[in-house]
């Protein structure tokens, strides 16, 4: 029963590494963003899907862009940071202040993501899960929490039609 | 259906695969040369790394 049980649990998160990860996001976040201790932060990543056809070989590419998402509640205001899954570094911030985005959304179909139209001609996506496995591709941290926070705060204040 | 027939029937799939492959490299390099040329030169991106002294904090 004991080794049955172990043999099919699913995989379990290694919550030292994610906690790591988790100051590593909050170091990085607070590096590049004016009082970034007034934002709460969740990992989530964006996916650029692009289909070619080179004759006979045809398929599709998917770059995964990783992200650092900070929100602050009380300014209505959400702020993106590219990073790589290792943190070892991060790119120049872009915010999203409500007052000033075209809309956003909640998309469900084809993926669940959080949509930001800052203006007519761009947009993000921004996926995010409690926790992904694969190193490789996503930064490992757990954060349940932080998601539901994350997505009540979008749903029931920035969310904008 | 012989091991001679099955073995000849993956080395055809396994040429296939590889030159798929090559084909698919070549196509994607010329492309990126060709959007290269009408880029011309960008800046790199702005990146913060993380402090060493956290980097050794695993």
């Amino acid at each position: 029963m004991g080794i049955f049980s172990k043999l099919f649990k699913g995989p379990e998160v290694d919550m030292e590494k994610s906690n790591a990860n988790a100051r590593k996001m909050r170091l990085l976040f607070d590096q590049v963003v004016e009082n970034g201790g007034d934002y709460r932060i969740i990992f989530g990543y964006t996916e650029d899907v692009a289909r070619f056809n080179y004759g006979f070989v045809h398929g599709s590419k998917t770059k995964i862009g990783n992200l650092i998402v900070g929100w602050n509640e009380a300014d209505q205001t959400i702020v993106v940071v590219p990073t790589v899954p290792d943190l070892s570094g991060c790119g120049d911030p872009t915010y999203y202040r409500r007052s000033e985005i075209l809309k956003a959304y909640r998309n469900k179909y084809p993926t669940d993501a959080f949509i930001i139209y800052p203006d007519k001609k761009s947009y993000i996506g921004i996926n995010a899960y409690d926790w992904l496995e694969d190193e490789s591709l996503y930064v490992y941290v757990s954060q349940e929490g932080e998601l539901a926070a994350f997505t009540q705060f979008f749903m029931n204040q920035f969310a904008k039609k | 259906m012989s091991l001679g027939a099955i073995g000849a029937f993956l080395v055809v799939l396994l040429v296939v695969f590889v030159v798929g492959n090559l084909w698919f490299h070549f196509v994607e390099g010329v492309l990126e040369r060709i959007k290269g040329v009408f880029r011309g030169r960008r800046e790199p991106p702005a990146w913060h790394p993380l402090p060493p002294e956290q980097e050794d904090d695993k």
